[in-house]
């Protein structure tokens, strides 16, 4: 089964591509894909990098306002991909089941953020793909000096724009 | 008491007064979910972790909130450093619950050597000067003679000791407020003086729950951490992050954030 792949443009920076789950994850993978074919990701910014954990995007535009988003999905972490470096997981609040469009791109073996038990402390972050090709640029992006913006931290004192998401 | 960070620290995260007890189970699930998912390498809680502790046969025989907690920090103590130290609740805290906890017990004040800062750590309270019937408090609490002594009577006998020192506290700040008296703050010149102590360039402390960065001379600042009640409206619950790749501190708020670290709400 060959599975899924999309491009993500960063103004600047260069082009990651990640190769989504399919089987292993597949409603975070329509999830996403969905998002990706709205649009939904164009111009939207990585708001929260932490270098040496991971760098996050996919909900905001330039200037930090929210983009709307579609209904949450079901957690998929407990399908045994681990959110080990350059793996591309979904973002959520503490809610398990919360995840909307907001991804990350883990820069560490962050094993900590791996399924453990199905309960709100033990769920974990999905892990739904990796990145196959531009972890060069995704070192660059880990390493753009941030600072706070209004009630967010880690963001970046210049934007990293996602100017576009490409299904291949 | 000095804590050199070793070369792969690159965040720490302070916490204090959390004031852990059985009534506020949402206080000890936001504890537990930044446990599994901060990203820092050491966390030092700077005391008030439990709202009383009146020995450590507390750990076996309390309400079981001290196991519950005691069992998180314990796991999380397998991929970062901990640190606790006493607050002014939690001051009988002892060795048997640091083992317990995987935590290592800090002297108050201890200072931490991060990078190229030096950061006293403390939990604030001793520095209260103008809390002239609290450090009377706390010149007899603090002796081995009392401690001796009040850990010679029974548990329960020591939790009900505790519930009215807390009431008799809390009748104090009442008072105090109805007399329109400020709260009070710690002594500039005393932290000052610490700093100077000790070499360090900037304290951060708890036990006033009320946040904020005070300047206290060139080049050094007091950072104050805020306390956690997700019981609250709105609820609260931060760690100040110190961050080798950062200049100053972050305050990272836990509550209502989307995303992996940053993700506590109520």
């Amino acid at each position: 089964m060959t599975q899924p792949k999309v491009e993500l443009h960063i103004a600047n920076f260069g082009t990651i591509t990640v190769e989504l789950d399919q089987e292993k994850a597949p409603k975070s993978v329509e999830n996403f894909l969905g998002y990706v074919a709205s649009g939904h990701y164009d111009n939207t910014i990585f708001h929260r990098i932490i270098p040496g954990f991971m760098v996050q995007g996919g909900g905001m535009e330039p200037g930090m306002a929210q983009k709307k988003t579609a209904k949450p999905i079901e957690n998929e972490a407990a399908n045994g991909l681990k959110n080990t470096k350059y793996t591309l997981a979904m973002a959520r609040t503490s809610d398990p089941h919360s995840a909307t469009s907001q991804f990350f791109i883990n820069i560490a073996d962050n094993d900590f953020l791996n399924h453990t038990a199905p309960s709100s402390q033990g769920w974990g972050y999905a892990v739904f793909g990796k990145v196959v090709d531009g972890t060069d640029v995704v070192d660059k992006i880990k390493d753009v000096p941030t600072g706070r913006k209004g009630f967010h931290d880690d963001v970046p004192k210049e934007d990293v724009v996602l100017t576009k998401a490409v299904a291949l | 008491m000095e804590i050199i960070a070793p070369p792969h620290w690159q965040m720490v995260d302070c916490i204090s007064d959390l004031h852990l007890q059985a009534q506020e189970p949402q206080t000890r699930d936001a504890l537990s979910r930044f446990l599994s998912e901060s990203p820092a390498q050491a966390l030092f809680i700077l005391g008030d972790l439990f709202e009383a502790w009146v020995g450590d046969d507390q750990l076996q025989s309390g309400t079981g909130i001290e196991h519950e907690v005691a069992a998180m920090l314990h796991t999380a103590s397998q991929r970062m450093a901990i640190f606790i130290m006493r607050g002014n609740r939690d001051f009988l805290m002892g060795e048997q619950l640091g083992a317990a906890c995987g935590a290592q017990l800090l002297e108050d004040p201890s200072v931490l050597e991060l990078g190229s800062n030096r950061w006293l750590l403390t939990h604030g309270d001793a520095q209260c000067l103008a809390d002239t019937p609290y450090q009377t408090f706390r010149a007899q609490v603090r002796s081995t003679a009392w401690q001796d002594r009040f850990l010679s009577q029974p548990l329960s006998q020591r939790l009900e000791l505790a519930r009215q020192m807390r009431s008799q506290s809390e009748a104090q700040k009442t008072q105090r407020k109805a007399l329109h008296e400020p709260w009070i703050d710690l002594d500039s010149a005393t932290c000052l003086g610490q700093l100077q102590a000790h070499a360090a360039d900037h304290m951060v402390h708890g036990h006033t729950h009320q946040p904020a960065q005070h300047p206290l001379g060139p080049g050094h600042t007091r950072w104050v951490l805020s306390d956690w009640d997700l019981q609250a409206k709105p609820p609260r619950a931060e760690a100040l992050r110190l961050n080798t790749a950062h200049p100053a501190p972050q305050r990272i708020a836990l509550v209502g954030a989307t995303g992996p670290g940053a993700n506590l709400s109520a």
